[in-house]
């Protein structure tokens, strides 16, 4: 099985390829091109699981081209690791695209989606395949391409296409740090080879600071793909996007691509405390920030993505807690009940046609499927006891205490509180209470969209059992036969924890079921009670203004600097040059006018010249 | 002051004032009228000198016959009445030159001196003039000769109308 | 005895030989460019003569030679007007603004 792992990718691949050519077919079963490969890719995958989870592994490489002494190579490799996230990215970019040929059922464009989709899957899996950096980095960008094309898939609405550029320019700038890290550990290293530049940390071949400024750079790319804090106004702008998009890339996959890195990278991290802590500290601030945010925002899809950023961050602060199986296993948990969430919320835009909370209510009698399915995931992501997240989350918690970070934890604890809150508003606002708003011809989504809805929600509910206390910790064992050494293997902290982390998002829920369902606190009594800072916390904390106000106003100035100078400086140099130059041939072509005395004037010129400067010299005549 | 000194600076006066006027007069007729001064104010000069005979052919060569076919020369050829000037930058540029010139070559002979020379020159001056003509310089004085006779015959040849030219015109 | 000094001598001939030089450049009518050339001859001859009588061993080459130079500047002279009497009956001027067949 696992020879023909480098085959998993290629199914995507074929799947584009062929929707290309087939894309002015107006026949929606072209969409079953895309599923079945994907679907191909999914078996393959999961077979590879399998075989991994019995201790193989594989790893073929061959020679692309020589540099000098160093060869650059290319390959395909499945370790635990990566082997993990191959199943997570084949099975939901498999649901999805069942998912999609309901939701996206009468769209002009629904082949051309599907090979979008098809690319994209082929980039993400292509990205985790890669055993060395270098073709990851190149993975990655084509992963950006992905993004940038589906969320531009309406381009003929002005905000998608913002928003497409703008994360194509966000992540970019995020990708500089990675670029920079990949070229100063090839030049320290000499090699791309996860496997060579572990061995040569491992023997202490790299100075403390060229690792930590390494580990940092390669933070930035994973801080600009997976919307980290100064680089995560791009994702709620994703959301521009058709929700099936927004569910595999900017909740399962192409986000999580940034924890992926880091986790691949971990001995890199490990090797630098400063740089761990870097992480941490990120990864917590994010997690209660976009959290914080995420308590007013109106749009459903933007409560989930900022609920995305904060997950992320959430992973970010587990991976720099030394917490590398939690922050793997809230990335998979994580995958499975935010897909699940983002499915459910297309199911009920595409059941009410619109994204305004305010507008909905009321939903759960007649959303009798994705209601439920809705419920689970929030839930799930509350952490909620027996639901996956609560594990998952315990776990990062756990580790966050163990490691001694004791401001972060409670940082984690609260944003956790937010998490419950914001979950339960939106399922209170969207399921529950009266109907607001037109709601006509509403009704329960296809078997298409509920099925893979479905699978996610059972999905959500058992992915937590890959590691408990209880039942045995699989994940921990399965991910230690990888390359990197776990350093707190068991994160045992008090016995306190899980208690504290089920009451607040108990705290949460509650809170919430008394605002929005009983009405027993006022609605604004948040908004009466601190007027400034939930304005500030409206309007997202003025991140998006900061930036306009001072990079993009910034470079807009700086360009026309720039195209001041262009055209006064170097054109005015230019014309200066060119009118020289002119005035110089028409200079010497009056000269030549054919008359002797002209001819003799300058004759006599040049002599007295001649003189002038043998005279000063003192030359001839002295 | 000696009369040599004053006769000096009287003369200098004059070929320069004759020069001026040959730059600054407008009809071409006074401008070599003017020059006349000059030359006869230059044989006046090489009297000074010690060397009469150089004088008085110096009035007879220019004075009279150089002069002269200037005149014929202006009188063959048509004029207009005042003489245009240059373009100014020409003019401009040929003056600079010449200042120019002038200071250099001025700094160069204003402390040459030879001392003073107890030459006899003026004794017989014609006289010896005509033993080394004739003895010395006797080669170059016969390839003079030869050399006037060449400047007749070409400039017959060269002014005088053509056959062809003749034809062309009847 | 003191007399004028080989200086003022040489000094009246350069100026003399400016103005000729002057005159040759910037007339435009070719009889006075002639005649200015032979104010520039002139110039010379009295610098030849001068330093006949003034210079470290005088004696009459100096005389001789400006003999010499006074009948080629005759010669000249003669040619030169030939030359513009020929000139003239072609482009009917005397203008050397005109005369620019060396452009061509």
């Amino acid at each position: 099985m696992l020879q023909m792992s480098w085959l998993i990718p290629l199914f995507p691949l074929l799947s584009f390829i062929l929707l290309v050519v087939f894309r002015k077919s107006s026949n929606e079963n072209t969409a079953w091109i895309g599923v079945l490969l994907t679907g191909a890719s999914f078996v393959l995958s999961f077979g590879a699981w399998l075989a991994v989870w019995q201790g193989d592994g594989i790893k073929v490489e061959g020679t692309w081209f020589q540099l000098g002494e160093r060869a650059i190579t290319m390959g395909y490799e499945v370790n635990p690791l990566n082997a993990l996230m191959l199943v997570i990215v084949s099975l939901v970019s498999l649901l999805v695209h069942l998912y999609s040929k309901g939701y996206m059922h009468g769209d002009e464009r629904f082949s051309v989606f599907f090979a979008y989709l098809g690319l994209f899957s082929f980039a993400m899996l292509g990205l985790v395949l890669s055993p060395n950096l270098l073709q990851l980095y190149m993975f990655w960008e084509l992963v950006g391409l992905g993004s940038f094309l589906l969320i531009g898939f309406y381009y003929f609405k002005p905000e998608a296409k913002a928003a497409a550029k703008k994360a194509f320019v966000m992540t970019r700038i995020g990708d500089v740090g990675l670029f920079i890290g990949m070229v100063l550990l090839f030049w320290q290293v000499g090699s791309f080879e996860y496997d060579e530049i572990f061995s040569a940390i491992k023997n202490g071949e790299l100075s403390q600071s060229m690792l930590t400024l390494t580990a940092i750079c390669i933070f930035v790319g994973a801080i600009g793909k997976s919307g980290q804090l100064p680089l995560h106004t791009w994702l709620p702008d994703a959301m521009e996007g058709p929700t099936p998009v927004s569910a595999l890339i900017h909740a399962a996959t192409m986000v999580a691509a940034g924890v992926y890195l880091v986790a691949a990278m971990y001995p890199l991290f490990q090797a630098s405390e400063t740089a761990l802590t870097v992480v941490a500290v990120v990864g917590g601030v994010t997690a209660i920030f976009a959290a914080s945010i995420g308590l007013m925002q109106k749009d459903i899809k933007r409560v989930l993505a900022y609920s995305t950023v904060s997950q992320l961050g959430y992973m970010m602060l587990a991976l720099g807690a030394s917490g590398y199986v939690a922050g793997i296993f809230h990335l998979t948990t994580h995958a499975f009940f935010k897909a699940l969430l983002f499915l459910a919320a297309g199911s009920v835009i595409h059941a009410v046609h619109t994204q305004n909370i305010e507008e909905m209510g009321g939903l759960w009698k007649k959303l009798n499927i994705t209601g439920p399915l809705f419920l689970i995931g929030a839930l799930a992501i509350s952490g909620i006891p027996l639901l996956s997240g609560f594990f998952s989350k315990d776990e990062i918690l756990m580790s966050t205490y163990a490691d001694g970070k004791y401001g972060l934890f409670w940082i984690a604890v609260i944003a956790a509180f937010m998490t419950a809150f914001y979950m339960f508003r939106l399922f209170f606002l969207v399921f529950t209470g009266k109907p607001r708003g037109s709601q006509k011809g509403v009704h329960e989504s296809p078997s298409v969209m509920t099925l893979p809805m479905i699978v996610l929600g059972v999905l959500a509910v058992v992915a937590g059992y890959l590691n408990t206390p209880w039942f045995g910790t699989f994940l921990t064992d399965y991910l230690s036969q990888g390359p990197v050494e776990l350093l707190h293997a068991d994160h045992h902290g008090p016995v306190w924890i899980p208690f504290v982390a089920t009451a607040v998002a108990l705290l949460g829920i509650g809170l919430a079921y008394m605002i929005y369902q009983k009405g027993s606190v006022s609605r604004d009594w948040l908004t009466r009670t601190f007027p400034g800072l939930s304005h500030v916390i409206y309007n997202k904390w003025f991140v998006d203004e900061g930036y306009d106000r001072t990079v993009v106003k910034g470079t807009t100035g700086l360009s026309w600097l720039g195209v001041w100078f262009d055209k006064y400086v170097i054109e005015g140099l230019v014309a200066g040059v060119v009118s020289g130059v002119q005035a110089l041939s028409r200079l010497g072509s009056e000269m030549q006018n054919g008359q002797v005395q002209s001819y003799g004037t300058f004759a006599i010129f040049g002599l007295v010249l001649l003189l002038l400067i043998a005279a000063l010299s003192g030359g001839y005549f002295s | 002051m000696t009369g040599e000194m004053i006769a000096f600076f009287l003369l200098a006066l004059t070929a320069i004032t004759g020069g001026v006027l040959l730059i600054n007069l407008t009809n071409v007729v006074h401008m070599v009228v003017a020059l006349i001064f000059t030359f006869i104010a230059i044989a006046g000069i090489y009297i000074t000198l010690s060397a009469e005979f150089v004088a008085v052919v110096q009035v007879l060569i220019y004075s009279g016959a150089i002069t002269i076919i200037m005149l014929f020369g202006i009188m063959l050829t048509r004029h207009q009445e005042k003489e245009k000037t240059a373009p100014r930058l020409k003019v401009w540029l040929a003056g600079g030159s010449i200042a120019l010139f002038f200071i250099i070559m001025y700094g160069k002979i204003k402390d040459l001196n030879f001392g003073q020379q107890n030459a006899e020159l003026h004794i017989d001056n014609t006289k010896k003039i005509g033993i080394e003509l004739y003895s010395h310089y006797v080669i170059p004085f016969e390839l003079t000769s030869v050399l006037l006779l060449v400047a007749l015959i070409g400039s017959i040849i060269l002014a005088k109308r053509d056959d062809d030219e003749k034809e062309a015109k009847k | 005895m003191s007399s004028v000094p080989l200086t003022a001598y040489l000094m009246l001939a350069l100026i003399l030989f400016c103005i000729g030089l002057f005159g040759a450049l910037t007339k435009r009518n070719a009889v006075i460019v002639l005649i200015s050339i032979e104010l520039m001859l002139n110039a010379v001859n009295i610098n030849l003569v001068a330093f006949a009588k003034y210079s470290l061993n005088p004696g009459l080459t100096g005389q001789v030679f400006s003999l010499f130079t006074i009948t080629v500047a005759a010669a000249e002279a003669a040619v030169g007007l030939a030359i513009l009497i020929a000139l003239y009956r072609n482009r009917q001027t005397v203008n050397v603004d005109e005369m620019d067949t060396m452009k061509r």
